[in-house]
């Protein structure tokens, strides 16, 4: 029974998919219905087989290639989650969706996710997994390219981007064949770090699962997908479902696929990408003026801290970084689909045109308010303490760790001060103005995760020892991390932050005279400014970057190509030619020319002989 | 009906029967169509009905002696069923498209002639085990091959027909010094006999393997014997599919695992040069293709590239990358048919091949634009397309042999897949319309090509009951089962 209902978790959600594919328009409501259907079993189902533990193998391709599914505490945690967020979402879209283009393939990509993401996370062999993980570029280049006529580009360079480390994480499950001579098994396979070969199997794996996760240098699609695709998009997949799906495989690398431990130099890797992420994506966030693109920057920066923590290996870091990946998904979705909410009914998300939508929103307004405080690390929200943990960790490894992440939160809280401030508050524009609040459709979601985060934060040992904890097992060392932080110098230094972030709005207000202007005197500082210009002609997008470096080898190519056609279409050619010439030119017509030919070559064909006999 | 016949009529149903088809013609085009798919279908049926048996583990052979070798020996195993049902298949769909394709065009009597008896002349090749008898139908392929590439009779088309017919002849020559030395080290042209004679202390001479890997490098378009490949492109787009997708480069790599690891016993160092040489042509058609503006020259280049996929499978030896390399030709043979044959829609409705000058026609050719979409994306290797498998079991076996730097290289060659495919992808169908077209008017046409990219997704999602006879096969080919 429970191996029917797993097999269902990837059956319903697909066929459902299909079927709103191929639904005809014409039914009204067909496929919303579809949709909702299928994500409300989707929940049941995941919701009985909770707690419940299951894998079960049936022979696939050969080779070490089975369908093997397992089901146990983690795996359901992450489905679960998905669950929730896909129901919630769906019921969001079936407002905001209504009457835009392209609404049946946006439900069937949707359920399709769904299916995958369940799909990758109750896999329990690496190719069953690769396969699932990689079904997904399908669906993110179609749910981007349905955005608008010219959303194409963005999909198509999600879709590399994607595409690319994917082929990383297959290389590296290639060699995790190799080194453990054909077990694909995810549960059987524990391989230690010493060498060089594991090491990089370990780098190749983590590449692909920190890009699902979509943090630098491989992010710099979301920004794009946050202007061309469906608003839905980016709360249902960038913020939440890939954030799981990545950080999932990241933490079963870190800790049972292979022994990373707190002193080998992969785990400074992680540490050192997760902060960088933090730093960079934040910094871009900061100077954004455009609601949807700033909370992208956000969806970036804050995967630097699920990474910095699990990459600690320490356990107050790796509990902080997986209690930061469901937190996260639960306030950036909620804060995309307040972003979503002020698009329907402003018809613009330029926070230049914003502005005093608080008091004609103010359910919107309150779910921002709970969700930009929750990301902004405020006590007692739920990233207020996933943060704490994670800061826990860092300072064990090393300040300086320690160091970017809080100032990472300096710079957060500052960017949110200035979005709520100007989109929310503040001078009334006339474009606004008399809008209405947002439908009930759309805001139940929005409660629902807000609550949420409320929650996560006051209850935190409701979260933290049924569905963190476990994932860890001995590896927690008899540590409880619920409750209230236990360092009185880390809470201090973040209600530091929250002031001085505080302070920095008040003053950047104050100089540029308006709410939008309050991160100009960092964008505009010396030093600061050129880079960010730099960055926003793309000159430092690693996907520009690689497409030139592609293009550059492409060019090589090219040359060699056309040189060794030149060997065909013009060596050979003009040799035959000048050849012939040459004997064409002995062709005189006087006999005694050809008897002296005729001659010399009899005399070699005797010499031949003679020496042959010899 | 015993193998024996089946064999027998395989090979010469569509072989013999093709030159009937001109008198048919004359008759009636439409009977002729019909005889010119019914011909190659019967290749198909005799293929599928021999299987179950070749499965058992039964080795069908015929038999005739003549003097100084030259032995009419034709034998069905796992590997030439498999390579038969592949040919035909992707074969038989491309005649049917070319109903309508080629109705628009002069001397329809030849192309049906030609091409029935191109895939006849593959058959012979894939159930002939002798050397000789190989060498005899690689050539007719060769001959009918140059009618086919110089069909439009261009002046530049002629050339670019003659180019390919003389590479591919003269590395045929190259090769037929290599058998003749085969049959000093051995005395025999006969497969069997042949994998008896040779062993590991007594391998095959590397004269020879250079020899032979010159003429089978030549026919499968791998660097540096492959521009002509690109070249051929001039011709009508069926053609250029049947070329690339079941016939005319699948030649070179049917033969490579035919002889170098079914029968002959070669010295270690191949297993590396081999992939290397792959490696290289990998990326220098990769690149190619992201610079080239001709559409049909990118799918040509990226054919190239391809098959230095299959070759990395096969030369790393090993029952994983054998398989991999086996299940590639497939999934190669039927995305990359459905590639050309889209191109060749485009092609007709818009009378343009630079893809500089096109764009937006998704919206005119919806169907076309999906199913290029679904090809590209199996040769891609993303699930659950059928390019996947093959993909991860071929770097998955060089990675397995130990040989990490070729596999990183593939990797990249797999990235600029990627990039040139969607880069192609993007500037026919999307953008701004630069060429308008009369829309999709022909149903024969769009059938062909969805009928494809719909077997490259099955083939994917079905992938269970395919990859066991395929691993049957590689593991006959290495000698592990009967």
């Amino acid at each position: 029974m429970i191996e029917k209902l797993m097999f269902a978790l990837i059956a319903i959600p697909a066929i459902a998919g299909v079927l709103a594919l191929v639904v005809p328009s014409r039914i009204r409501g067909a496929r919303e219905f579809i949709a909702m259907l299928a994500t409300i079993l989707n929940l049941f189902i995941i919701i009985a087989l909770f707690g419940k533990t299951h894998s079960f193998s049936y022979p696939w391709v050969g080779f070490g290639l089975e369908f093997s599914m397992r089901l146990y505490h983690f795996s359901s945690f992450i489905i679960l989650a998905s669950a929730g967020f896909s129901f919630l979402i769906c019921m969001y879209s079936t407002t905001f969706m209504m009457n835009k283009n392209h609404v049946g393939q946006f439900y069937a990509y949707l359920l399709l996710s769904v299916a995958m993401v369940n799909g990758a996370v109750l896999a329990d062999n690496l190719v069953v997994l690769l396969f699932f993980w990689e079904g997904l570029l399908l669906t993110l280049f179609g749910m981007i390219i349905i955005g608008h006529k010219g959303a194409y580009k963005t999909a198509v360079k999600a879709f590399i981007i994607a595409g690319v480390t994917d082929l990383c994480l297959m290389l590296g499950i290639g060699l995790v064949f190799y080194i453990t001579k054909g077990n694909l098994t995810i549960s059987k396979l524990n391989i230690p770090l010493d060498t060089a070969l594991a090491s990089t199997a370990f780098i190749l794996i983590m590449i692909g699962a920190i890009s699902k996760a979509g943090s630098m240098p491989f992010h710099s699609w979301i920004p794009d997908a946050a202007v061309d695709a469906p608003l839905p998009f980016m709360a249902f997949l960038p913020a939440a479902l890939e954030k799981l799906l990545g950080i999932y495989l990241l933490a079963r690398i870190s800790l049972d696929m292979f022994q990373l431990t707190a002193f080998s130099w992969v785990s400074t890797l992680m540490m050192v990408i997760g902060s960088l992420t933090i730093l960079f994506a934040v910094m871009m966030a900061l100077v954004q003026k455009d609601y949807k693109k700033l909370l992208s920057y956000h969806a970036i920066s804050q995967v630097g801290y699920m990474i910095l923590g699990i990459g600690t290996a320490v356990p107050a870091g790796i509990v902080g970084g997986l209690f930061h990946m469901i937190n996260h998904a639960m306030y950036k979705s909620c804060l995309f689909l307040t972003g979503g909410s002020v698009e329907k009914q402003t018809g613009t998300t330029d926070l230049a045109r914003l502005g005093g939508i608080g008091k004609y929103m103010p359910v919107t307004f309150t779910c921002f308010i709970i969700a930009a405080a929750a990301i902004s690390g405020v006590p007692p929200l739920n990233g207020f303490f996933s943060k704490e943990l994670v800061y826990d960790g860092a300072l064990e490894r090393h300040w300086i760790f320690y160091a970017a992440a809080l100032l990472g939160s300096f710079l957060t809280a500052a960017s949110f001060l200035k979005l709520g401030h100007a989109a929310y508050l503040g001078k009334e524009s006339p474009a606004v103005r008399n809008v209405k609040e947002a439908p009930m459709p759309m805001l139940i979601p929005m409660i629902v995760i807000a609550g949420g985060c409320v929650l996560f934060g006051l209850y935190n040992p409701l979260p933290l020892n049924n569905l963190i904890q476990p994932i860890l097992g001995d590896k927690l060392e008899g540590h409880n991390y619920t409750g209230w932080p236990h360092s009185v110098f880390l809470v201090v230094m973040t209600l530091v932050a929250l002031a001085a972030a505080y302070a920095n709005h008040l003053f950047g207000v104050r100089k540029a005279g308006k709410a939008i202007g309050a991160s100009d005197h960092i964008h505009h500082a010396p030093g600061l400014s050129e880079i960010y210009d730099a960055a926003e002609k793309g000159l430092l997008d690693p996907y520009n970057i690689g497409l030139k470096i592609a293009g550059f080898i492409a060019s090589l190519a090219w040359r060699i190509d056309r040189g060794v056609d030149w060997l065909y279409d013009t060596l050979t050619v003009e040799s035959a030619y000048d050849l012939t010439d040459i004997i064409k030119e002995q062709h005189t017509g006087k006999y005694s020319t050809y008897i002296i030919w005729s001659l010399v070559g009899l005399l070699v064909i005797i010499l031949y002989f003679s020496i042959s006999l010899i | 009906m015993n193998n024996n016949t089946l064999i027998l009529l395989a090979i010469f149903i569509p072989l013999l029967g093709s030159l009937i088809l001109p008198l048919l013609g004359c008759i009636s085009c439409r009977m002729r169509n019909l005889a010119a798919l019914i011909m190659v279908l019967t290749s198909l049926v005799c293929a599928t009905l021999m299987m179950p048996s070749v499965l058992a583990g039964e080795h069908s052979k015929i038999t005739l002696i003549f003097p100084l070798g030259f032995n009419f020996v034709l034998v069905a195993d796992m590997l030439s069923i498999f390579m038969a049902i592949v040919s035909s298949l992707t074969g038989a769909i491309i005649v049917f498209y070319s109903f309508d394709y080629i109705s628009h065009y002069e001397n329809q009597n030849e192309y049906y002639l030609m091409v029935v008896m191109f895939l006849g002349s593959m058959m012979g090749i894939i159930f002939s085990a002798n050397l000789i008898l190989l060498y005899v139908f690689w050539e007719l392929t060769a001959l009918t091959s140059w009618r086919l590439i110089g069909f439009f009779r261009e002046k530049n088309h002629v050339l670019k027909a003659d180019k390919s017919f003389l590479v591919t002849v003269f590395g045929a020559v190259v090769m037929l010094v290599g058998f003749v030395m085969i049959y000093q080290q051995t005395g025999s042209f006969d497969y069997d006999v042949i994998k008896e004679k040779l062993t590991a202390t007594n391998p095959l001479s590397s004269i020879a393997v250079i020899f032979i890997l010159f003429g089978i490098l030549s026919k499968s378009a791998t660097l540096p014997l492959h521009t002509w490949l690109p070249d051929a492109g001039v011709a009508p787009s069926p053609v250029t599919a049947l070329l690339h997708a079941a016939v005319l480069v699948k030649i070179g790599v049917y033969v490579y695992a035919r002889l170098f690891i079914s029968t002959f016993t070669v010295d270690e160092v191949w297993h590396t040069i081999i992939p290397f040489i792959a490696a290289v042509s990998a990326l220098v058609s990769a690149g190619a293709a992201l610079i080239e503006t001709d559409m049909k020259r990118i799918i040509a280049y990226s054919t190239v590239s391809q098959i230095a996929f299959i070759f990395l499978g096969l030369a790393v030896g090993g029952e994983l990358a054998i398989t991999g390399g086996l299940l590639y030709i497939l999934m190669h043979g039927l995305a990359k048919g459905g590639l050309f044959l889209c191109a060749g829609i485009v092609e007709q409705n818009t009378k343009v091949k630079d893809i500089t000058k096109l764009g937006g026609l998704i919206h005119t050719m919806p169907v076309t634009a999906i199913s290029f979409l679904l090809c590209a994306f199996s040769v891609m290797g993303i699930p659950p397309f059928g390019g996947f498998f093959s993909k991860y079991m071929v770097i998955t076996g060089a990675v397995g042999s130990g040989q990490l730097f070729i596999a990183f290289t593939f990797i990249f060659g797999a990235f600029l897949t990627l990039i040139y495919l969607f880069r192609l992808f993007t500037m026919i169908f999307m953008g701004e319309v630069k060429t308008p077209s009369k829309g999709e008017n022909s149903p024969i046409m769009l059938t062909s090509v969805a009928m494809l990219a719909v077997l490259s997704l099955i083939s994917g999602l079905y992938i269970n009951y395919i990859a066991g006879p395929v691993q049957n096969t590689a593991q006959q080919m290495l000698g592990m089962i009967k």
